[in-house]
């Protein structure tokens, strides 16, 4: 990957980025924080496309860093994670390799099939296993204290 | 002598039926207002918890909304249990009167800014405990629906269309093109979903039809990779956040309502993938 596909994926993830904010209707102060989100993960995944082979560990090292960095601006702004993540993930969403699954199941090419296939389940799971990793933690932190009081009462 | 102690005595005792009777009724009064209070709470709570799973929230989220506003309302104690398309919920007071009351969600539709309107609702309520019919009010001017159409909700799909054409892999012809099908869904999504179609079929009608306008647009020399806009386009339709959500709610001991969002978004993964698969096997035989 020279760097001129880099940079292509860096700004149209970024660009991505924002039509899902605005399309999830985020408020408009949020829009920049998800599109830095955006643009960040998609330079980890540039990185990680460099030095890895494999599709999950390709997916997986920047759906950690999205998670990381949801998590950290929810505490900052006092909002709710999940739509700083679910925007700033989105540049990693499977859509192509769905779209060649369906593609090869029509045209009946079984090998590229099963291999496309594999691979959109692969990225899935990259991307789910890195969620839970950074989510874990948060949640072990921050888990339920609220629900803790009302049961000891 | 006699005559005064009799007097008094019967004057005590006229004293004491009346503030019994006045207790008896105040007790009573009470015992109604606690009831009516209860229920107000329950479905104060209520409906701000529906409304935040409509906008998109996760449901750990959801029931401690419930928990907290009635625990801020003084009330004893609270059971709330949620999936995505169901909230219930008992309030018990001091004195064990009981209320019930459940929410059943039918649709939803994304809307994070007003996912965080309402936690910041949340939050005041918790932290002021204003008149419940101020809340109510502040909650219904939140969930008020604006005008069926808007603009820039469009552009955001366009954007967003265009955009991921360009990551694929498409040239900027090619996000020309993904742009206009992209408002296609958008039209499709306010009004044809608005009438209540099952959101599988609707998934699968609007695949069908922007995966045909790619052909069109490709095969009339509008954009040159048909591959590349419905791509694009795909971005739109794959329930992305509902996976996410799924994968945290389950990490979060919600098992139930992570299996629904990871069954409904894989039911829907392939309700995209039957749709799309129409043109092209239309493509294969006619083109």
């Amino acid at each position: 990957m020279d760097l001129k596909q880099a940079l292509i994926i860096i700004i149209s993830g970024m660009l991505g980025t924002v039509g899902f904010s605005v399309l999830f209707r985020s408020d408009k102060h949020r829009i920049i924080c998800n599109a830095v989100g955006g643009a960040l993960t998609c330079v980890v995944y540039v990185i990680c496309c460099r030095y890895f082979d494999h599709l999950f560990a390709q997916n997986f090292f920047p759906a950690v860093f999205a998670t990381a960095y949801a998590e950290i601006m929810a505490r900052i702004m006092q909002a709710p994670a999940t739509p700083i993540l679910a925007c700033s993930i989105i540049p990693l969403v499977p859509g192509g390799k769905l779209y060649y699954t369906t593609y090869y199941f029509v045209m009946s090419q079984m090998d590229s099939f099963d291999a496309s296939l594999s691979d959109t389940l692969k990225i899935s799971a990259g991307l789910a296993v890195g969620i839970i990793c950074i989510s874990v933690v948060v949640h072990e932190i921050t888990r339920h204290k609220f629900k803790q009081i009302l049961d000891v009462e | 002598m006699t005559f005064d102690f009799l007097r008094y005595y019967n004057h005590y005792v006229f004293v004491c039926e009346k503030n019994r009777e006045g207790f008896a009724l105040l007790a009573g009064e009470q015992r109604e207002m606690d009831e009516r209070y209860l229920e107000k709470v329950l479905s104060l709570a209520l409906d701000l918890g529906k409304s935040m799973v409509k906008c998109g929230a996760e449901i750990n989220r959801v029931e401690e909304t419930v928990l907290r506003i009635a625990y801020a309302y003084k009330i004893e104690k609270t059971e709330v249990f949620s999936i995505v398309s169901m909230i219930q919920a008992t309030v018990i007071d001091s004195e064990n009167h009981t209320h019930t009351q459940m929410r059943r969600i039918y649709s939803y539709s994304t809307n994070f800014g007003r996912l965080e309107k309402l936690n910041a609702l949340s939050r005041k309520i918790c932290a002021e405990t204003p008149d419940l019919d101020l809340a109510r009010e502040e909650l219904e001017k939140i969930c008020r629906d604006g005008k069926k159409f808007d603009g820039k909700v469009c552009l955001g799909y366009m954007l967003a269309a265009a955009a991921f054409t360009f990551f694929f892999g498409g040239n900027l012809w090619d996000s020309a093109a993904a742009a206009p099908i992209a408002a296609v869904i958008y039209l499709m999504q306010t009004y044809i979903k608005a009438s209540g179609m099952s959101r599988l079929l609707f998934t699968a009608l609007t695949s069908a039809v922007s995966g045909s306008l790619a052909m069109l647009f490709v095969h009339i020399g509008f954009g040159s990779h048909a591959d590349m806009i419905m791509i694009g386009d795909i971005m739109l339709l794959i329930p992305g956040l509902m996976l996410i959500n799924s994968v945290r709610e389950m990490l979060c001991g919600d098992l139930m309502s992570g299996l629904l969002r990871l069954l409904e978004s894989v039911i829907l993964a392939m309700s995209i993938a039957c749709g799309y698969a129409i043109p092209i096997v239309a493509s294969g035989i006619f083109g």
